[in-house]
């Protein structure tokens, strides 16, 4: 239940973003279903490996590759796909509590919140950086 | 074919060599009409690349693809011998080879506003572009009218927009009244940095500003009961303001190679997070010493 719910929220928050970075109409319902997804699996990873960090890993995984797909099925471009679809998973709030631990002179907690960001941070990456390189090298092998 | 030019080039400018000689032999090369309107579709076949780069480098796509695109479409003319683009977030260098003649174009990029329809709209031109016979005289009409293109009115941005962060705020934890308070005060929030984004106030203040408009009006409405986390409503709010282009281009520049163009992209993420922290850290700075 808790799933269906907070897919429904990330659904309509990713569209709400696509409109901002005005994607086409005709793909707002496919980021909006990639940034559920991704939030979804990130809730699920991060109650079975129990770390965030992992969790933002795989959702990140999932929605580059599914941007790839949509990208290559629909002959757009995949940052149209990704760049809402990854939005949900920017770890806002990790950054925010880093800056109110800051201001509070909280300096233990702002190093533990921080720390933690930077890791979520570079696990998205690392999930993009992998997607994006499958996707090219399978190009490749496909043009050859 | 480089080898084959350089040579070209070097039969030119042999009549310097041979300035000692009695009888220096002046080559005069002469151009067919076909090879000079020849030369000048292609002046106008780079230019034509060039603005399409730089259309869809200004609405936030990723230099390969610029880079990409420009080389395609140059390269699916039959009399274009060489080309090579070199694109940065700032700037496009282009520069073609055709019947002997280099011809090169720098188009300096300024202001960067995101719309990934147009993005879509020119590669989808580009490619009918390739694959058709299309003169470049069309080809800059169809691009003009791509470029007159208005994607989504201001007033559906600012609405679903703020609807998304009222959804984010309560995806982070928060209650029902804090999706109201928060749609309220991203509304204020985008509109202010629209405004202040017409008036070419750089991004560094534009998003400082808009930081500080959503904590303290956050701040103002938890004051008045409408929400019951205060975190939840600005972590909410300041959603729309996070550089989600820059960052998913930095990742995906720096992996295709492209990494002058991943570290200006990440160092224009990295600020705009600092704006943004220091606009809320400032106002918050004061809330908690008591001011408001």
């Amino acid at each position: 239940m808790e799933f269906i719910k907070s897919f429904i929220f990330s659904f309509c928050g990713t569209i709400g973003f696509s409109i901002i970075f005005k994607t086409p109409r005709d793909s707002l319902i496919k980021t909006g279903i990639l940034g559920g997804l991704g939030w979804v699996i990130n809730l699920f990873m991060t109650n079975l490996f129990n770390s965030p960090v992992t969790g933002m890993f795989f959702a990140a995984l999932t929605v580059g590759i599914l941007g790839e797909i949509l990208a290559t099925h629909f002959k757009k471009p995949a940052t149209i796909f990704i760049i809402p679809g990854i939005i949900t998973l920017v770890p806002g709030a990790g950054m925010y509590y880093t800056m109110l631990a800051l201001i509070k002179k909280e300096f233990y907690n702002a190093i533990k919140t921080g720390t933690e960001t930077i890791f979520i941070a570079a696990a998205i990456a690392i999930g993009i950086i992998l997607s994006s390189t499958l996707s090219k090298s399978i190009k490749r092998v496909k043009g050859k | 074919m480089f080898i084959k030019s350089l040579f070209f080039i070097f039969k030119l400018h042999k009549f310097d060599n041979d300035f000692t000689s009695k009888n220096p032999t002046i080559e005069v090369i002469y151009l067919t009409p076909k090879e000079k309107f020849e030369q000048k579709e292609a002046k106008n076949l780079l230019l034509l690349a060039t603005r399409t780069g730089s259309i869809m480098l200004q609405n936030g796509a990723e230099t390969y693809r610029v880079e990409d695109t420009i080389v395609r479409m140059c390269k699916s003319r039959k009399y274009i011998q060489a080309v090579d683009a070199f694109v940065t977030p700032t700037g496009i260098f282009a520069s073609l080879e055709c019947q002997g003649e280099l011809t090169t174009n720098i188009q300096r990029i300024k202001s960067i506003k995101i719309d990934l329809n147009k993005v879509d709209l020119i590669n989808n031109f580009s490619r009918k572009f390739v694959n058709s016979n299309m003169s470049t005289k069309q080809g800059m009409s169809e691009l003009a009218k791509i470029n007159m293109i208005k994607s989504y009115k201001q007033a559906e941005i600012v609405i679903y927009g703020s609807l998304s962060a009222a959804f984010f705020s309560i995806l982070f934890g928060g209650a029902g009244l804090d999706f109201i308070s928060s749609f309220l005060v991203s509304i204020i929030v985008i509109m202010c940095t629209t405004i202040l984004a017409k008036y070419d106030v750089s991004f560094f203040i534009s998003n400082f500003c808009g930081a500080a408009i959503a904590s303290l009006l956050s701040i103002l409405f938890f004051k008045m009961g409408l929400g019951e986390n205060m975190d939840k409503i600005i972590i909410g709010s300041l959603m729309p303001l996070v550089p989600g282009v820059s960052i998913t281009n930095a990742i995906r520049d720096t992996i295709s190679g492209d990494f002058v163009s991943g570290l200006s992209r990440g160092m224009e993420a990295f600020v705009i997070a600092s704006a943004i922290a220091f606009g809320a850290g400032f106002i918050l700075n004061i809330y908690f010493k008591g001011m408001v």
